[in-house]
């Protein structure tokens, strides 16, 4: 949102012209070029940032992956994952321009002397393509190999640069599978980059909705007195997905919904609802006030676990009218596997403006519906007048996806000559009101990271603090004796009872989604 | 929806006093199968005969991208006799979420006789309330400027390339501007015609280390196509304000000169050629020339830097188009004044 302090003057003939950091010529670096997240998610959205002319032209992509490969051969795969997953159609010209700087490099990832043979390539680049000596080094790659890669970036002087350029980094998740392995990955990382330089991405960050938040709350003045203990009554943050595992066996049977998604993403989610006002928007001022949540949440331990957080897996069920496998059923998982697919949470931050409002989080797959929605309920108005009987409240609703908007409902009265009251639903849509479609936010994100914005990228401290609390769930969920249950639900259900039972001793129950 | 939805249509015939009601049974007869969707109030006004029709052609396809409620008029001026007719009708398109209709409602007029007058009247009492109000004028302004209507405009669209006297047109606009405190926006459709090759000059120079190029640039070169003359001179002019560049008189015809802040002298040369408005920019130091070109296929620019006589390796970005919804469409995507459009103005004021 804010330039960096690093950052140059900005350009005169850049006024008026657009409203955002603007991007430097850089080379990108992507390591794992070879798989899914390049093809799927990075490339296209190169691609469209070029096809939108928000690329500065001296941009240069280069795959370091182990394959064999010619720089033609990576291009034509590149060609063909971006015509597959790109937002926009990709236009010949357009795609001929731009795979003209995409180049291959192949290498070990704990090879040196592939590192060192990167930096020289590198340096041609600069020379040849202008690229100025900035470097984007982005880690597609599995986790276990961002130790050797920074290591080797760092022995081949990768990580310096000199005066006026930079090197970044960019990290994909999973930050760490605990708080000692994050600490011990945040401590790899910063032998070879400092905090400025690394920027770790949450894709969630990156949706349209998710950064009209902030706008909603700090733009409106209606929003500011009403956010608060005295006038919320709970927070329910929900992330379904109709999904199941898919092809992600392997990764998510050691992590589980818990680390896969509450860790990042929701909690990501809830800083942004739950945040104090920060003093600018400078990055560090936004993620100063959101660490400050991640923090002040209560966290539970021993039989408090069992109490407040529910854990699921999914058995066999139907997912619109289509039979499915249970999870344990599921390709490469284990038929006795102990992974949840399902997290329900029972959360409060302890703090003046948030004592005591349950934040309510569930997140699951193979769930009736796709869609993740934050839903914030007002507390009722005086039970007296028209409210004796009211049992709905004032719900504002934050759809981050799909069908990204807003929507707020409140009583009317139904017209006629008696006085019966119902909830009616102001609703705002992106699609409706915008028709220009958002870009994807690995767009918006690589821009940023092009740009020194780290608003949009997880700090260290948040990244562990997430962790320190997820640990203490983690660890008595995997303890010998006394784990809490773990719950079934059929596929297409929205999660077991234990879940609704988690609200209803609050008096409480999940929005209907 | 019903039949009067039919795009290019002028829609449903309603008497003026009965408007209000006619939209809202129209919204009752979607019966929740259209969603009526409004950002701004647009108001389009024209006195060229049959405009009508062809601005609800161009409304159906901006509503696509901006939702508003669209007031379209149509004044005859010259009538003799005073009259009013009016329409509605709905823009509706499916949105990428889901199948549902998302609609836009417009309001068309066709005014006859005493239209100055009928003018403030007519728009006042159907602007969808709170919205913003923007104006798409596209006749010559004429004085005086009714303070009553302008006071209420929050952005004026016009496009300054048709225009034959400038300084009395923009003397006027500044009047209206004045009247309303300086509130209302000045959005001139020739400016936007040049974003896409403003932004293509500009990325040349977004790191600090070219900026020294700034101080050495002695030449500038712009191809324009016929009856874009005033297109080149405000590009001329955007450069001169934002490099801070100081006018000098000159008679050669299609030159304009400039001296930079440091003393060196820019000679700008203005080139008719048939093609797009804006076919090609060169803008050139002692060392390097920036090229911004149109490319063969069209919609695209082809930009390069290098020495001349060099081969270089042109990149690719988007060119825009110029059509008035493709402008319309990226001027309602704005916000904020035009500050630089302003200043651009006020460099090469005398030229235009």
């Amino acid at each position: 949102m804010n330039r960096a302090a690093d950052q140059p003057e900005p350009n005169p003939l850049r006024e008026g012209l657009s409203a955002r950091a603007v991007p430097q010529p850089c080379t990108i670096v992507i390591f794992g070029a070879t798989g899914d997240l390049t093809h799927r998610k990075l490339v296209p959205a190169l691609y469209n940032l070029a096809a939108d002319g928000d690329l500065p032209p001296a941009v240069v992509i280069v795959g370091f992956a182990r394959r064999p490969k010619t720089d033609d051969e990576f291009r034509s795969d590149l060609d063909q994952a971006a015509r597959k997953f790109s937002r926009q159609t990709v236009r010949d010209e357009i795609w001929k321009n731009f795979a003209q700087s995409i180049f291959y490099h192949q290498s070990e990832f704990g090879d040196e002397s592939g590192y060192e043979a990167l930096a020289k390539r590198l340096d041609e680049i600069d020379k040849n393509h202008g690229t100025r000596g900035n470097r984007l080094f982005y880690f597609a790659a599995a986790p276990d190999q961002f130790e050797p890669i920074l290591k080797h970036l760092k022995d081949a002087g990768l990580n310096q640069t000199c005066k006026g350029s930079w090197a970044r980094i960019i990290v994909e998740k999973p930050f760490g599978t605990d708080l000692d392995s994050a600490r011990e990955l945040n401590r790899v990382i910063r032998n070879s980059f400092s905090e400025e330089q690394t920027y770790r991405i949450d894709h969630f960050l990156g949706k349209e909705t998710a950064q009209n938040i902030l706008v909603l709350r700090f733009a409106n003045a209606i929003f500011a007195p009403l956010w608060n203990t005295h006038y919320i009554d709970q927070v329910q943050i929900t992330a379904a997905e109709t999904l199941g595992v898919g092809t992600r066996a392997g990764y998510y049977e050691d992590a589980g919904a818990l680390r896969d998604m509450v860790q990042n993403h929701l909690l990501q989610l809830l800083c942004l609802v739950a945040m104090e006002p920060p003093t600018d928007l400078s990055a560090d001022s936004i993620r100063d006030e959101k660490v400050k949540v991640v923090r002040s949440l209560r966290h539970w331990s021993g039989n408090e676990i069992a109490a407040n957080v529910v854990r699921a897996q999914y058995t066999k069920g139907a997912i619109n009218g289509e039979p499915v496998v249970g999870y344990r059923q599921e390709k490469n998982v284990n038929p006795d596997s102990q992974t949840e697919t399902f997290v329900a949470l029972r959360l409060f931050i302890d703090t003046w403006r948030w004592a005591e409002v349950p934040i309510y989080m569930r997140v699951g797959k193979r769930l009736p519906k796709s869609a993740t929605e934050i839903s914030i309920h007002f507390k009722k108005a005086p039970a007296v007048l028209f409210n004796k009987d009211l049992r709905a409240l004032n719900v504002l609703v934050i759809r981050i996806q799909p069908d990204e908007g807003i929507s707020l409902t409140i009583h009317a009265k139904v017209p006629g000559t008696s006085f019966r009251i119902e909830p009616v639903k102001m609703d705002f849509h992106y699609g409706t009101s915008f028709g220009k479609a958002s870009p994807e936010a690995y767009e918006r994100l690589l821009l940023d990271a092009m740009s020194g914005d780290a608003t949009l990228f997880a700090r260290r401290d948040e990244v562990e603090e997430a962790w320190a609390f997820v640990d203490p769930i983690e660890e008595a969920w995997h303890a010998k004796k006394d784990a809490p249950e773990l719950y079934f639900y059929p596929a297409g259900s929205w999660g077991p009872e234990a879940a609704d039972d988690l609200l209803a001793r609050d008096g409480r129950a999940w929005r209907r989604l | 929806m019903p039949a009067i939805a039919e795009t290019y249509s002028l829609g449903l015939p309603v008497e003026v006093s009965k408007i209000d009601q006619e939209l809202k049974k129209l919204w009752q007869e979607s019966q929740g199968t259209a969603t009526r969707a409004t950002l701004v109030n647009l108001a389009v006004y024209s006195e060229e005969a049959g405009s009508l029709s062809k601005n609800t052609q161009l409304m159906a396809n901006i509503t696509e991208n901006h939702a508003c409620r669209a007031i379209v008029i149509e004044a005859d001026c010259s009538a003799k006799e005073n009259r009013v007719e009016a329409w509605i009708s709905a823009h509706c398109h499916v949105t990428g979420v889901g199948s549902k209709q998302v609609c836009s409602e417009q309001i068309s007029f066709l005014l006859k006789g005493g239209c100055a007058d009928l003018l403030p009247s007519i728009v006042f009492s159907h602007l969808d309330s709170d919205l913003p109000f923007y104006v798409w004028w596209q006749q010559e302004f004429r004085g005086p400027m009714d303070p009553q209507l302008w006071t209420w405009v929050d952005r004026v669209m016009y496009d300054s390339q048709g225009w034959e006297d400038f300084r009395e047109q923009m003397r006027l606009l500044e009047s209206a501007e004045q009247e309303a405190n300086q509130r209302i926006v000045l959005c001139d459709l020739n400016w936007t015609r040049l974003d896409n090759v403003r932004f293509a000059l500009a990325q040349f120079f977004d790191h600090p280390a070219s900026y020294h190029h700034f101080a050495k640039i002695n030449s500038l070169r712009i191809d324009f196509a016929p009856g874009f003359r005033s297109t080149a001179v405000l590009f001329a002019g955007w450069l001169a304000a934002q490099l801070n560049w100081r006018s000098e008189k000159t008679n050669v015809p299609n030159k304009i000169s400039f001296v930079s802040p440091s003393g060196g002298k820019i000679d700008v040369e203005l080139h008719e050629q048939p093609g797009e408005p804006i076919g090609e920019v060169a803008m050139a130091t002692p060392e390097v020339e920036f090229l911004v070109a149109h490319a063969k296929c069209g919609d695209l620019l082809e930009v390069s830097r290098g020495k001349p006589g060099e081969e270089r390796m042109p990149q690719l970005m988007p060119a825009g188009k110029n059509d008035p919804v493709s402008l319309m469409s990226e001027e309602l995507m704005r916000g904020g004044p035009h500050h630089v459009y302003l200043h651009a103005v006020d460099r090469v004021r005398d030229l235009l």
